[in-house]
């Protein structure tokens, strides 16, 4: 794994329920009128941790299948993580190997502060203490 | 020579010393009593550093008192560290003078107190109450003659009258009768449109245009609440309703001594207001509007005169004036019926203003969203960690549902509160959503997944969930439109196959014959509520003279009605009612009471559903809630379209779905 020196490291803490990049490509931006076009958010992190969390093979696999694979490259790419692979491999249920990069990049990585920026609109959402604000303001709901 | 001459000087100092702090008590004295002491002989005496207050005895102030002469009395206020004491003749109090002032005697602590005696012209200090009396209040004293009151207190009939509409049964801590119009305790009213034969009676009819003529009171009222209070009795504290009498509101104590009735402004100063047997307490404006008022039920006051005590008048009886043991008092109060709507300035405790701006149902999105966002979003915000705190033991059949998905699945939990469903089964990837930042911080710190968002956009891509749940979070809609809406955006978060599990409050609380464990108030409920609210039994309710949505436990015992074409309130529009906790529903539409505990410390800026908004620490919030009915839900998911219902069924105090994306 490369270093990730353009971001402040913590030192290991308990682990808590910060941003997750599966959890960032589940994401989509609800801005009114963006739809589909609300996919990926583009992440910008300037506080990132890796936490580790147990692996379990079986559970990672499972989540193959649901990821969106250029998303996932896109935001590892962002905070510089070792490269991931544009897709899964053939017969990667079995691949220890694969499964364990794929484990560390999905659920290993945590956003602490940062941004999501919806690629339509621009409009930005933060990411404060590990959370996702993805509220609309008052104006922005409004039908 | 030498040592004469140092003693001469050593005298002068202690002398010195004694005179200055002689005048010091003088001084203290008139500053903070108001005592005036003269340089010249008198027979009462004031005797600083000798009183109740500062751990004297009267024991102790007599035996030293004995040997200068009978006295005429000896006046030791509570709580003051000075007493009287007044002679027959001044010589007497010049002995008295000479051989206590300066003296040293011991207190009930062992410790050792130097006496300094003043003589003053009368045995008087400020009365309580009197330098800061609530604005708009006054006290008349001896108002009426001792004739008049045995007139007054004889006319009226407790016993026997059980047709007389103006006999009322004995309320807990008292006994009362009205004339004029009946006072009715549910709502703290008066039906204006229904006056009570006879008026008031002729006795009191020509009391009060005495008073009128000579000054006392502005208008002539028209309802009388006779109260009697045996020692023990009291009132609670509470404002007369706004919306049910004009400004000036009059009480007339009779029968015993003197009580003590305890007025209370919302900010927090009390003051305390002798009522002395036959005065009059006038209340108007600030007193009448804003202040509460009650008596607090004790059998003895601890006042500053005996039984006997009037003003400044010394009497004859040397008896024991620290306490005042309470006798009956028996109290008209005299008031006006107000027929024109409430305008008064105090718009936070006035019920007619207050219920102008009380939450309706809501005719447009807008408005939805607006009352969802004072009575849901803001009151979690402010709940959150109570309401985490209250929320631990997760329901069985959600457990089920969770615990029956396939590991790996990815599951949405919109509306997760404090997380907690979010970690029952650890094969699952859950991600938690809620409005309120609070509770998702509280999911954080619980190490789960989650982010802030509203359930009617929530920011996923569609179709990518294997399951979703939501827990008693739809029934926060305000409209149908919004409520399907939030279904919509569950149905499309799934994949196909995907499943989702919907619980709604039900607003049949008792179904097949069974009451849900919300009404029965058990710990496993439907909202694990660890608070209760007042179990008010109807006698209680009746005890209460509270006014409308007052103190904290009014607001869960008095559900106020629903009032359509209220005024005040824009035509057709439904007011909501507060509903009263661990009851049953009796409209779908409601404001359920939060009790918040805890340490509302860190939120400055606080505004609960309080008396006067002022800084309780006990306050009340309101959550909208639309309750169900029998087969709603199910009605609203099959208008979706592209899902089927798989289960349906109750499950304490809630309907359930198990919804399936085709």
């Amino acid at each position: 794994m490369r270093s990730v020196r353009s971001f402040r490291f913590r030192p290991r803490e308990l682990p808590s329920g910060n941003m997750k990049l599966l959890t960032h490509n589940l994401l989509s931006s609800h801005v009114r009128g963006v739809g589909t076009r609300g996919f990926p958010l583009r992440l910008q992190a300037t506080e990132v941790r890796i936490n580790p969390v147990e692996f379990n093979p079986d559970f990672v696999a499972r989540m193959i299948p649901k990821v969106e694979w250029a998303a996932l490259v896109q935001a590892a790419d962002t905070l510089n993580l070792a490269e991931v692979p544009k897709e899964p491999t053939e017969g990667y249920e079995h691949d220890e190997t694969f499964l364990r990069k794929m484990h560390h990049v999905l659920l290993e990585v945590d956003v602490l502060e940062g941004t999501l920026q919806c690629p339509e609109s621009g409009r930005l959402f933060p990411i404060s203490r590990g959370i996702p604000n993805m509220l609309l303001n008052d104006e922005e709901t409004e039908t | 020579m030498n040592i004469n001459h140092k003693d001469g000087l050593k005298l002068n100092k202690m002398e010195k010393k004694f005179l200055r702090k002689q005048s010091k008590a003088r001084h203290v004295l008139l500053k903070h009593e108001g005592i005036q002491a003269v340089s010249y002989p008198t027979q009462s005496l004031v005797v600083a550093n000798g009183g109740l207050g500062n751990g004297v005895s009267r024991k102790q102030l007599l035996l030293a008192l004995e040997k200068c002469g009978p006295m005429e009395a000896l006046l030791m206020p509570p709580s003051k560290p000075y007493a009287f004491v007044v002679f027959k003749t001044i010589e007497e109090s010049k002995k008295a003078y000479a051989a206590l002032n300066g003296k040293e005697i011991i207190d009930d602590l062992g410790q050792k107190i130097i006496l300094y005696l003043n003589f003053v012209e009368k045995a008087q200090w400020k009365k309580l109450g009197l330098q800061a009396l609530p604005p708009g209040l006054l006290v008349v004293e001896e108002i009426i003659s001792s004739e008049d009151e045995k007139m007054l207190l004889e006319s009226v009939n407790w016993t026997g009258d059980t047709d007389n509409q103006n006999f009322q049964k004995s309320l807990k801590h008292r006994r009362v009768k009205h004339f004029g119009y009946e006072f009715h305790y549910e709502n703290n009213t008066v039906d204006k449109d229904k006056p009570l034969p006879g008026g008031l009676p002729d006795i009191c009819n020509s009391i009060l245009e005495k008073w009128l003529k000579e000054g006392y009171i502005k208008h002539k009222p028209d309802q009388l609440t006779i109260n009697q209070y045996e020692p023990g009795h009291g009132i609670p504290a509470h404002i007369d309703t706004h919306s049910a009498f004009e400004d000036e509101i009059i009480s007339l104590s009779l029968g015993s001594v003197l009580i003590v009735m305890d007025f209370k402004h919302p900010e927090g100063v009390t003051v305390q207001v002798m009522l002395p047997r036959r005065s009059l307490l006038v209340m108007t404006g600030e007193s009448r509007y804003l202040w509460t008022h009650g008596i607090t039920p004790r059998k003895f006051d601890t006042v500053q005169a005996s039984e006997q005590f009037k003003g400044g008048i010394i009497t004859s009886d040397i008896g024991d004036l620290t306490l005042s043991k309470r006798g009956i008092r028996t109290s008209f109060t005299f008031r006006k019926v107000r027929h024109v709507p409430c305008n008064c300035s105090y718009t936070s405790v006035c019920d007619r203003q207050r219920k102008a701006t009380s939450p309706c149902l809501p005719e447009s999105s807008k408005e939805a969203w607006q009352l969802e966002r004072e009575h849901v979003h803001r009151v979690y915000d402010l709940i959150a960690r109570h309401f985490s705190s209250t929320r631990h033991s997760p329901w069985p059949r959600i457990v089920e549902f969770l615990k029956a998905l396939p590991s790996g699945s990815i599951v949405a939990d919109i509306g997760c509160g404090n997380g907690k469903y979010l970690g029952i089964n650890k094969e699952l990837y859950m991600i938690g959503c809620d409005r309120s930042q609070n509770l998702v911080d509280i999911c954080r710190e619980r190490q789960f997944q989650a982010l802030v968002c509203d359930a009617l956009s929530v920011p996923f891509r569609s179709g990518c969930f294997d399951a979703c749940i939501s827990i008693a979070v739809i029934h926060h809609f305000s409209t149908v439109e919004r409520r399907v809406a939030a279904l919509q955006e569950l149905t499309r978060l799934l994949r196909p196959g995907g499943q989702a599990l919907i619980y709604v409050w039900a607003m049949e609380q008792e179904y097949k014959n069974q009451k849900s464990s919300y009404l029965r108030g058990s710990k496993t409920s439907h909202e694990d509520k660890k608070e209760i609210n007042s179990d008010t039994s109807t006698e209680e309710l009746l005890e209460n003279q509270m006014p409308d949505g007052g103190s904290e436990d009014l607001a869960s015992s008095v559900p106020s009605t629903v009032n359509i074409k209220e005024e005040g309130c824009k035509p057709r529009k439904v007011e909501l009612p507060v509903h009263t906790n661990r009851t049953c529903f009796h409209s779908q539409d409601v404001l359920v009471p939060w009790h918040l505990k805890g340490n509302p410390g860190k939120d400055k800026a606080v505004e609960p559903f309080g008396l006067a908004g002022c800084p309780d620490p006990s306050p009340v919030f309101h959550r909208y809630y639309h309750v169900f009915c029998d087969g709603e839900l199910e009605a609203s998911c099959q208008a979706l379209g592209d899902v089927s219902i798989l289960k349906s069924y109750y499950d304490q105090g809630n309907w359930c779905v198990v919804l399936q994306k085709v």
